[in-house]
């Protein structure tokens, strides 16, 4: 039996050096720890932290956990983390709370903390007395309010009509936002629409779609549905296109791959592109200026984009270049 | 009720009479050193006191939840609801600080009441019902979950009593409390099950019911007292995750029951019941800890790490069943 032991290890032992063999080059090692990976949202997140990585000449030490709600498994990889005493600490937090005990050890450590994608609560970490050198993420309250003007160009101002509104996880700060600066911003220019219906879709294609299907069934004239991600949008457009519906117009929020092949197809109408790329990138291009000692802005905002079927053929926007 | 049922009086050896007649298996021991020494040669950083302090505490949240699951699954039944009584019951120590401001003993015992509660309601209604507890527990997985996303509004409950935030974050004498109380629950825990009655009849319980009952026990109470005992510790599992990140999260501890499983099976627990080991299942937490930690050191993807978790189990079984005299009988 010990023998198969000593085999089995040392089998592993091979694997693990293969898929561990880090460079140990002399270059300043910078943790970045992200929500998940499966997901393309958080892909193409990954991949800018990783170009700007490259950009800034420094190492990367990048980890992620298994779902976008493990919280502790993600404070753990936290913790894992700073074992390696990263010069930073590139951080998006599952929850506003869930890493605080790891990033103010961080601050202890004189270890610098970035809010990757404005998951932190500013109130929370004071509170909690951590401190965050800068939040950089993209203006999920704009992203839907882009939206509200995407429905109004394309229906008019004055046009009148019901609006079903998919909202993410409940309780989800990021997914109320959208949700939220979706129904202001029509109220606000377009009173003629009337959100009949804003329903949680806990970020789920299939739930989606079924909330579409229910509501078709008691507004079979809907004008409009907003989801506040992508991936509802498409569980909704697909609905919608099945029920026949195929004037009624669905909007996303993400721009993500799977977004861009359905608007090209001519299915989904429009998405909000949030441009994880140059989110990652710049978080990384902004903590070498920290680590140099410059001053970087509280708040940062990467820029939107209203990805439609004219904007993706027209290829002229610089921003296309980061919808990835 | 007779004490025809203490152990033995035949002559043990020192490993029976400290582990109990139903020792730990030991490749998983062999197990998690063979592990260590992989990590410490792959990763400089392994190796040390702060980082060994550190995998105990990634463990300590799932350990406690093992320890309950060790209890039950001896006795022949299964807890799935043990990941979400964690959400449930931090939720409601939450409450009772932040939303209703009452002194900190009163989060604890509030903490570890409502995951007792819902423990005695498995209990009830698979002694009760007659329900096997795969289904009892699957039906409260969802009746836990449900409760506390209601009860929280979806949102995580931010802001306990610094008392209880000090039994996730505090270090006495540089040890971070979880890991003191994980193996303090574990010691309680060995105890109990190897050295008095209640540990004994769970056993005899899993090992053959009918007997059990001809003998005198009394199985629903005690199968009750189980369930509201692995209720209990998911509890304490609970109060050391709200504690360790200062909030009540309603989606804490999802999926755990899983990961509670793996461990309690790792470590050697028979899943047909009748044989079960606190020390085993630590030496499996401890495992799983290993292997995350290490991983994550490395910077693997954490989708290998459930590849790797998932073929130590399957393998820790299988090397079971070739070295076991007994082979498939259980």
């Amino acid at each position: 039996m010990l023998k198969t032991l000593i085999a089995g290890a040392s089998a592993l032992a091979l694997t693990l050096a293969v898929a561990g063999s880090a460079s140990a080059a002399d270059k300043p090692l910078y943790g970045a720890l992200m929500k998940t990976l499966s997901n393309p949202f958080w892909g193409a997140m990954e991949k800018g932290v990783d170009a700007g990585a490259q950009k800034a000449d420094v190492e990367l030490f990048m980890e992620a956990v298994e779902s976008d709600q493990a919280t502790e498994p993600q404070l753990n990889a936290c913790n894992t983390m700073l074992e390696k005493k990263p010069a930073v600490m590139i951080t998006a937090a599952i929850s506003s709370t869930n890493l605080l005990p790891c990033l103010k050890h961080a601050n202890e450590l004189k270890i610098p903390v970035v809010d990757l994608d404005g998951n932190l609560d500013p109130e929370i970490t004071k509170k909690a007395g951590v401190d965050v050198a800068f939040h950089i993420g993209s203006d999920n309250q704009a992203a839907g309010a882009k939206a509200a003007d995407y429905l109004i160009s394309a229906l008019g101002k004055d046009a009148k009509g019901s609006v079903l509104v998919i909202e993410g996880l409940s309780g989800n700060i990021t997914g109320a936002k959208r949700a939220n600066g979706f129904a202001e911003e029509l109220k606000k220019a377009a009173p003629g629409f009337a959100i009949v219906a804003s329903l949680p879709g806990d970020w789920d294609s299939l739930k989606a779609a079924n909330i579409t299907n229910d509501t078709l069934q008691r507004y079979p004239d809907l004008a409009a549905i907003f989801c506040a991600n992508d991936d509802m949008a498409l569980g909704a457009v697909e609905a919608a296109r099945a029920a026949g519906k195929d004037k009624l117009i669905v909007i996303g929020v993400d721009g993500n791959v799977n977004a861009v092949k359905s608007i090209n197809a001519g299915r989904l109408n429009a998405s909000v592109a949030q441009l994880p790329y140059l989110v990652g990138m710049q978080a990384v291009e902004n903590a070498k200026k920290v680590l140099a000692g410059e001053k970087v802005a509280e708040f940062t905002y990467v820029p939107t984009l209203v990805l439609t079927k004219a904007t993706l053929d027209s290829k002229t926007d610089p921003l296309l270049q980061y919808v990835k | 009720m007779s004490a025809a049922l203490s152990p033995p009086a035949s002559p043990r050896s020192w490993r029976q009479r400290v582990f109990g007649a139903a020792t730990f298996r030991f490749e998983s021991l062999l197990v998690l050193a063979t592990l260590t020494i992989v990590m410490t040669v792959l990763s400089p950083v392994f190796l040390s006191v702060s980082n060994f302090f550190n995998i105990v505490l990634s463990t300590s949240v799932f350990g406690v939840l093992a320890i309950g699951m060790t209890f039950v699954i001896c006795s022949a039944g299964i807890d799935l609801s043990v990941g979400s009584i964690v959400g449930f019951s931090g939720v409601v120590g939450a409450m009772t600080a932040a939303n209703l401001n009452l002194p900190w003993p009163v989060c604890i015992v509030a903490t570890l009441a409502a995951g007792a509660f819902a423990g005695w309601v498995n209990g009830f209604i698979i002694t009760k019902g007659m329900i096997q507890p795969f289904i009892v527990t699957l039906g409260m997985l969802g009746v836990a979950r449900g409760t506390a996303l209601v009860l929280s509004d979806g949102v995580s409950i931010y802001g306990l009593p610094p008392e209880v935030v000090y039994l996730g974050q505090g270090r006495p004498f540089g040890v971070p409390a979880p890991v003191i109380i994980l193996l303090l629950t574990a010691l309680v825990a060995h105890v109990l099950l190897v050295h008095t009655r209640f540990g004994v009849y769970a056993q005899v319980i899993g090992d053959n019911e009918n007997a059990a009952r001809a003998m005198g026990v009394r199985v629903e109470r005690h199968k009750t007292l189980l369930y509201t005992l692995s209720g209990l510790l998911a509890g304490l599992a609970g109060l050391l995750f709200a504690a360790r990140i200062n909030s009540g999260e309603p989606t804490a501890g999802l999926s755990y029951e899983l990961t509670a499983i793996t461990a309690t099976i790792i470590g050697g627990t028979n899943m047909n019941g009748g044989r079960g080991s606190i020390v085993g299942t630590i030496i499996g937490a401890l495992i799983m800890g290993v292997l995350q930690n290490g991983l994550n050191l490395l910077a693997v993807r954490p989708f290998y790490q459930q590849i790797a978790i998932g073929a130590v189990l399957v393998g820790a079984v299988w090397f079971d069943r070739v070295n076991s005299k007994e082979g498939w009988r259980r």
